[in-house]
């Protein structure tokens, strides 16, 4: 089956104005999403996330590269593309006029479903998305993630074939956004193709089934999560932070067990901490070994930490840095 | 189309919700401004009686550009505020012009309906004074209603996608109400002849060519302005405002 939703090439440079000089946001992205697929981008902010799903829903000008949903393509046929997809954006945009369920009807409108169909497809989402009780209320005076629920509810009055989510659960407390995690599981499940921005390691480890890692406008790699796990050397992570005044990093890569060695930066590197980052596998005498060589190299160590690799370990390796939020 | 139609209702639909105090800001100064210019004043003999016959269409082309102006002004400015409630128009099956000119309509039926509205107001108010000459020909007075509305809203739409939100204290102060000032609502266009060449200057304000088309189709025993001019001048201003106002609202929507 060829592939729901194909980008290639793509590039967005944002003018520069009098003030302000030109902004690469997007500099050659090409990924394909196979039909009922999750797929996340993910990266920090500004990495070019919003720009590469503004471009698939129009709302953003490409500068270079191609869009194509289910063989449409997104600049000769912009209407028949806005059919095939919705959007659930990151700035909660329902139509404050309009009470829950005539935003969800007036949507029906918008893309001409008959009278009868659209208020019953209005109805069963509210059902679903648990929206019934606040059906008459405006959305102004819903939580924000009963916002984010009728924003979910909204896309999919037009039944589409690809929902694209930004950044979905950002400001949501915890529990909302587990239960916005649900509601997606329920809608991979009846096959939707859902592409999701985020920057939250947890949720791109839970809901997608492949990810592209994203930074500075490029994408760093994509596969599955396990996979992007799998790809670190190893096995094992064990972190060192150590107080020093001569680089330890050589001396520790010599050890055995020991199979690479990084040093992670992070904004506010105060206290004169150094991290270390350790691709191992654990043996016998490792952790005895270490300490006997940052105690040579003559630096103090701070603390430790054993743990099995995380996306945002995968995300560190990558970038050298900590996904900032 | 079905989307445009879809959010032309949406839009009517919501302004019909506010009914009354579009009502209330509509009335408001056509009501007050006949009640001192054509009652107190020249019963204090500081006006001239024929005053009264000269500032009902007037009135009536002011009632107009505010309501065709605000009512493309004040949604546009919350559809292109931060939380960005144009997107999901943009998003609907339509294209971005189509979009822009949506909002046109809605607001032009909003003047309209305001034009409308205001001139029976304000017979009303006058119906007992003697000497006001109001014969509105309604045949040629609703196309010019709808023309005017559809000019003041192309208006609203150029101002509402280059002023920013919190200029628009400034906008009335500063451009808006010169304009009226000068629009001839208060005079004929036909006298002020006795101005010379400047007379023609006045033919760079919009408000102008609607005032006399008010006064060509509610007045026409007052002197107006001579019917070719009348309709270029409508003709030109609502193109140049309806492509300039399209454009910079897909460069406000579209990154």
């Amino acid at each position: 089956m060829p592939p729901v939703l194909v980008v290639e090439g793509l590039e967005k440079t944002y003018p520069g104005t009098r003030k302000t000089q030109p902004v690469e946001a997007v500099r050659g992205i090409s990924f394909a999403v196979e039909a009922g697929e999750t797929f996340g981008l993910l990266g920090p902010n500004g990495a070019g996330k919003s720009t590469t799903l503004g471009c698939i829903t129009s709302l953003v000008r490409p500068t270079a590269g191609r869009i194509v949903v289910e063989g449409v393509d997104a600049r000769r046929e912009p209407l028949r593309v806005k059919r095939l997809i919705a959007v659930v954006p990151q700035t909660r945009n329902l139509d404050r006029d309009l009470s829950v369920r005539e935003l969800l009807v007036y949507h029906g409108r918008y893309f001409g479903l008959p009278a009868a169909e659209r208020e019953s497809r209005a109805d069963r989402l509210l059902h679903e998305m648990q929206l019934t009780d606040k059906a008459d209320t405006k959305p102004l005076a819903l939580s924000g993630g009963l916002q984010q629920r009728a924003m979910i509810a909204r896309a999919l009055m037009h039944d589409p074939r690809v929902l694209l989510l930004d950044e979905p659960t950002t400001g949501l407390d915890p529990q909302a956004r587990r239960a916005l995690w649900d509601t997606l599981r329920g809608l991979q499940q009846r096959g939707l193709t859902i592409i999701l921005s985020t920057h939250y390691m947890e949720e791109a480890d839970r809901l997608c089934q492949r990810l592209a890692i994203i930074d500075h406008g490029r994408i760093l790699t994509v596969d599955t999560p396990a996979a992007l796990k799998r790809s670190l050397p190893g096995g094992h992570i064990l972190d060192v932070w150590v107080r020093s005044g001569t680089p330890v990093a050589p001396r520790l890569e010599r050890l055995p067990g020991v199979l690479r060695t990084e040093k992670v930066s992070r904004a506010g590197d105060e206290d004169g901490l150094e991290r270390l980052r350790l691709f191992v596998e654990p043996g016998d005498g490792l952790l005895d070994r270490v300490l006997l060589a940052v105690r040579e190299g003559g630096a103090d160590l701070h603390h430790v930490s054993l743990t099995t690799p995380s996306l945002e370990d995968v995300y560190i390796h990558l970038t050298g840095k900590e996904l900032r939020e | 189309m079905t989307a445009f139609f879809a959010l032309l209702r949406r839009d009517l639909v919501v302004a019909g919700r506010n009914g009354v105090a579009l009502l209330m800001a509509t009335l408001t100064q056509p009501v007050l401004v006949v009640l001192v210019f054509g009652n107190i004043l020249p019963r204090l003999h500081l006006v001239a009686d024929a005053f009264r016959t000269v500032m009902v269409p007037g009135l009536m082309s002011i009632t107009m550009l505010m309501a065709g102006v605000q009512g493309v002004l004040m949604p546009l400015t919350i559809d292109l505020s931060g939380s960005r409630e144009v997107d999901e128009r943009i998003l609907a099956p339509i294209s971005v012009l189509g979009v822009a000119l949506e909002k046109v309509v809605a607001g032009a039926i909003h003047a309209a309906v305001a034009g409308l509205i205001a001139l029976p107001a304000m017979m009303l108010l006058m119906h007992r004074v003697t000497g006001v000459d109001v014969k509105p020909a309604w045949g040629a007075l609703l196309p010019l209603v709808a023309a005017s509305g559809v000019l003041s809203a192309a208006f609203g739409l150029t101002l509402g996608t280059r002023v920013q939100p919190r200029y628009s204290g400034l906008l009335f102060a500063v451009v808006l109400g010169p304009l009226m000032l000068f629009g001839c609502a208060y005079y004929p266009w036909a006298s002020l002849g006795v101005l010379g060449p400047v007379q023609y200057v006045f033919l760079l304000n919009p408000l102008v060519f609607m005032s006399e088309a008010m006064r060509f189709s509610v007045t026409p025993d007052v002197p107006h302005m001579p019917g070719p001019l009348l309709f270029a001048g409508m003709a030109v201003f609502s193109t140049l405002f309806l492509l300039a106002g399209a454009r910079q609202f897909e460069k406000r929507t579209i990154l």
